[in-house]
């Protein structure tokens, strides 16, 4: 298997959204009607199906910097939101739908997912939850495998500023974000096991396949995966933010994050990163900024939000290089701040009183309707 | 008064509330051995069941029976057309104003069509205005329940229940401008002749209306609870049937406007989004089996069968016409338009209604009425629920396991 190496740290992102009737506020079944109406518009990226005709995901173009990343987000939102205006359907964020019966879902009518139901069964409808998943190019495959093992330190920061899934099926699960309960269900979910270059890797993958286990890359449902048909790695474990903003944010501090790693190999890859990661990333989805998690390098328990404060000091100067200083202070405030998007969601709900609430207020909130209308 | 003075007197004196237990029973079953022998809607076996019962078979229930369930029927499609307005959104028409173009023209197609076609047949030009536009309207309990029974979701069934709104306040309101020139037909006083439809137009808006802030400020002060809240619907829906009956105005028109205004104007979104569901279910049943057994068979004779096969026949392709011509404009799939046309076929107890009420006002000319438009509800009472079940299921809407 041949890594197609990228240009490094460059950036791309993949976003699963929810479609929303308005009458009930429950999730709509309109991603074909949706995708066919986009197809006929020139977007700068692309916009394609998911496992269940509720979602759709919108696919980046690659990027250098996170601002230009930022603005083809926004334009791809105001594009998907105007033709869902006409199907009258509204489009969210947001990691689950709060009270979506799983049940109701329906399969995307093609072979990949047809496929996935077949040998999932019942987890494939479960598996209607939205994710960010956000691409770092890497020069060559031995860097991928190099970023995989740095960046897996990270994924409580990931999850922890991403979080926004607190309800599901109904119900606040107490959670910042349940979305990742539904991923661990799937038997290849987890990491990458501890190779130490792509030799290896590939190694691994070829055994894998004559098992029988695999028969791509797609089947690993891991947290960070290598893409070497891309020349990336994926970080797969945030919740799709409530705004196209904060999923551009969390891009810029991966692609500092990339910079700074394989810029100074600050550090080694170790083993006892995958044995604190089951903990670390319990504690992110649980509780979120406020979490502990174990920092597997000196040993030590640190509160999440404190952690990720810490490491954008680390990371500023190449921030700075990278033109993503700003993005990145945004995400530090905000972490102060302990603003998040699970904690906006339960705002909203005390507020209002209901989860029907909190999903048209997320909607409003994705759509960003009032610089529509003073756009239109 | 004898030793035994507890027992009841022979012969036994069932109460309405029996009846109202016999006819949901029987059509209950009847609804499910059609889909189960027959794989027919189960619409068509309630109506079957009701005109089995009706008095043009077994009479079981006669015209007095009938009369005394009027009410009933009132309440039925008072619940469907509410339903029906509380789900359009007038933010949908504004982001979209092909949509609202293209029921417009629906409705305006269809009514020219019919009138077209009766005219030809050398019906006089208020009577063809009156019966066209009484078959403008699709049935609102029957798309909502074939839907329903379906389970189905996307935007064929969307726009399905979207027109039969639109549809049905144009048949309503151009049915009640055509009231001026009924009263003068029928050689009654200018005055009665304007103030009528004023009283009727005006009237129903503003009850429905009124019922909405009625709503929207106890809903407020209710809070945000499931039950109390499709309580309290239920409640203010039945008041204002009731109070529309009573006063004379439009059941459907205040009900419709009712729907949609309780939609548009909770700016503050106090209303959790509610379905009648099951509830809605059970006057459905009625109405149907009610329908069935007020269904005129013996107006289908062979004289009339050219004029309702031109009635039917015209009423679908105005439809469709408007449909092919705009649909794709206000976004429908290709294919779509034709599934909608065809899905927006129903003609049911909506039009027994309008013809009743016609006939309470004026009986000779709503015999004549009701003798071209109840024949056409019976063939399509039949034929209505198998297009729009065939419409959503070849859309690929109804759920896979319905």
């Amino acid at each position: 298997m041949e890594f197609a190496p990228s240009a490094g740290v460059s950036l791309g992102i993949e976003l699963e959204l929810q479609l929303v009737r308005p009458h009930d506020l429950d999730l709509a079944r309109d991603a074909s009607d949706l995708l066919a109406r986009l197809e006929k518009r020139r977007l700068p990226g692309a916009v394609k199906p998911e496992i269940t005709e509720s979602m759709i995901e919108l696919n980046s173009s690659v990027h250098e910097r996170a601002d230009t990343l930022a603005r083809e987000l926004d334009e791809m939102r105001r594009a998907v939101v105007e033709e869902a205006g006409v199907l009258n359907v509204r489009i969210s964020g947001g990691g689950a739908h709060p009270f979506h019966d799983w049940t109701d879902r329906r399969i995307f009518p093609n072979e990949r997912f047809r496929y996935v139901v077949e040998r999932y069964g019942y987890l494939a409808k479960q598996f209607t939850v939205f994710g960010q998943h956000i691409h770092v190019g890497c020069q060559s495959g031995d860097d991928a495998v190099y970023l995989v093992h740095m960046l897996t330190r990270y994924v409580p920061h990931f999850i922890a500023l991403s979080a926004a899934s607190p309800y599901y099926q109904g119900e606040d699960t107490s959670f910042q974000s349940s979305r990742l309960t539904a991923v661990n269900a799937f038997p290849l979910a987890g990491h990458m096991p501890f190779v130490q270059d792509w030799a290896e890797f590939a190694e691994y993958f070829g055994k894998m396949r004559a098992f029988g286990i695999v028969a791509s890359m797609k089947d690993f449902y891991w947290d960070i995966r290598p893409k070497p048909e891309y020349g990336t790695v994926e970080i797969r474990v945030c919740d799709t933010p409530l705004t196209v903003e904060r999923a551009a944010r969390l891009a810029a501090y991966a692609q500092a994050l990339a910079a700074w790693h394989l810029a100074e190999r600050p550090r080694p890859p170790a083993r006892a990163v995958y044995l604190v990661n089951s903990h670390n990333r319990f504690e992110a989805s649980r509780y979120g900024l406020r979490g502990e998690l174990v920092e597997p390098y000196a040993g030590v328990k640190k509160r999440i939000g404190d952690d990720i404060l810490e490491t954008l000091e680390l990371v500023a100067s190449h921030a700075r290089r990278l033109g993503c200083a700003e993005p990145l202070a945004e995400l530090a405030a905000a972490v102060r701040a302990e603003d998040t998007d699970a904690a906006w969601l339960r705002a909203r709900h005390a507020a209002r009183g209901s989860l029907a609430d909190v999903v048209r207020d997320a909607c409003t909130r994705w759509e960003n309707r009032e610089q529509l209308q003073k756009q239109t | 008064m004898g030793e035994y003075g507890f027992l009841p007197k022979l012969p036994f004196d069932f109460s309405q509330l029996a009846l109202f237990g016999a006819l949901l029973a029987i059509g209950l079953l009847a609804g499910e051995a059609a889909r189960r022998y027959f794989a027919l809607p189960r619409i068509t076996g309630y109506v079957l069941a009701g005109a089995a019962l009706g008095p043009q078979a077994f009479g079981v229930l006669d015209s007095n029976a009938l009369y005394d369930l009027r009410l009933v029927v009132d309440l039925s499609i008072g619940l469907a057309v509410f339903e029906l307005g509380f789900r359009l959104s007038f933010d949908w028409l504004r982001r979209n104003p092909w949509l609202f173009a293209t029921a417009v023209a629906e409705s305006t197609l269809c009514f020219w069509a019919i009138y077209g076609a009766l005219a030809w047949f050398e019906f006089r030009p208020l009577l063809a205005a009156t019966a066209a536009a009484i078959g403008t309207a699709t049935s609102p309990p029957v798309v909502m329940l074939v839907a329903e029974d379906l389970r189905a979701e996307g935007q064929i069934t969307e726009r399905m229940l979207l027109f039969t709104a639109v549809n049905t306040v144009f048949a309503y309101v151009s049915l009640t401008l055509l009231l001026p020139f009924l009263h003068l037909e029928q050689a009654a006083g200018w005055d009665a002749a304007l103030l009528h439809p004023l009283y009727v137009l005006a009237g129903s808006v503003a009850m429905g209306y009124a019922a909405c802030r009625l709503l929207l400020g106890l809903a407020g002060w209710l809070g945000k609870r499931k039950t109390g809240q499709l309580l309290l619907l239920v409640a203010v829906v039945v008041l204002t049937i009731g109070a529309a009956h009573s006063l004379k105005l439009s059941v459907p028109l205040a009900l419709v406007t009712f729907g949609m205004l309780a939609r548009n104007l909770d700016r503050r979104h106090v209303l959790l989004p509610a379905r009648l569901g099951e509830l809605g279910q059970l006057f459905f049943v009625l109405l149907f089996v009610i329908t069935g057994a007020s269904l005129e068979f013996r107006a289908l004779g062979v004289a009339a069968a050219g004029v309702v096969a031109a009635y039917i026949a015209l009423r679908f392709l105005g439809k469709a016409a408007a449909l092919l011509a705009f649909g794709h404009l206000s976004g429908i799939r290709p294919g779509g338009a034709g599934l909608l046309a065809l899905a927006l076929v129903p003609m049911s107890g909506l039009a027994v209604v309008m013809v009743r009420d016609t006939v309470s006002l004026y009986p000779s000319f709503g015999r004549e009425l009701a003798a071209v438009v109840l024949s056409a509800v019976v063939v399509l009472e039949l034929l209505g629920p198998l297009a729009t079940q065939f419409a959503l299921r070849r859309a690929g809407e109804a759920h896979p396991e319905s």
